[in-house]
């Protein structure tokens, strides 16, 4: 036997299912991490010669750090035009991906820009 | 893409010219023996101008965000991948309703 389907069931469509899974267009989503990917190293290496050039030492370098990453993230928020839902799938990619992957580059350029102005 | 290159080098020149700068001023504190405790004002005014101008170049030369969304208009036309077994389609099936509670009756 067949099974029968309510009348109403043929008006609701199949996407008011909580059950339904959402599917993004992969390679864009790809291309969005690239773009913030890029966007943060560079920041990251600029933020870092800047607090070289500073003089900052020790815990007020990374508080720098975590200065610049916020105001980046808040860049990028706002670049995306803060409808965060049509270009990630959460807010948590906006601000924490690639924040501690920076920091490498951050801590590399410190040193270099630090010992550059002020140590030769 | 040229026009915040351009920007961005140039934000890459005012970071120089102020670590130049910094470098001119603790020679003169070296001469005068006192101690550093932070560049003069002209040159955090130079780091942040060039912070600003880095950080706008930053957000626009890497490129747009590409909508993800299935339904949003610039997503119509999609390609098939060269990978035949992982396909992702997007069509009128989804008005279909799944009716999972459908009773065999």
């Amino acid at each position: 036997m067949a099974g029968r389907v309510d009348s109403d069931k043929l008006k609701e469509k199949a996407s008011d299912n909580l059950n339904d899974l959402p599917t993004f267009n992969a390679e864009n989503m790809q291309n969005n991490a690239k773009v913030m990917y890029y966007s943060r190293t560079f920041m990251s290496i600029i933020g870092g010669v800047v607090a070289g050039i500073l003089g900052l030492t020790g815990l007020m370098g990374f508080v720098f750090y975590f200065l610049i990453m916020g105001i980046t993230s808040a860049g990028l928020a706002a670049k995306a035009g803060f409808s965060i839902h049509s270009y990630f799938d959460s807010w948590n990619k906006i601000l924490l991906d690639g924040f501690f992957g920076g920091l490498m580059s951050f801590v590399l350029f410190w040193t270099f820009a630090y010992d550059i102005v002020h140590i030769f | 893409m040229g026009v915040g290159f351009v920007v961005g080098v140039l934000g890459v020149l005012i970071l120089s010219h102020a670590a130049y700068s910094t470098i001119q001023y603790r020679a003169m504190l070296k001469i005068t023996e006192e101690e550093f405790s932070g560049p003069p004002i002209n040159v955090v005014v130079e780091l942040i101008a060039g912070l600003m101008l880095c950080m706008w170049a930053a957000l626009t030369v890497p490129g747009k965000f590409l909508s993800i969304l299935s339904h949003s208009d610039e997503n119509r036309v999609v390609a098939l991948p060269e990978n035949l077994d992982f396909m992702i389609f997007n069509h009128r099936g989804k008005a279909i309703p799944m009716g999972i509670d459908a009773k065999l009756k």
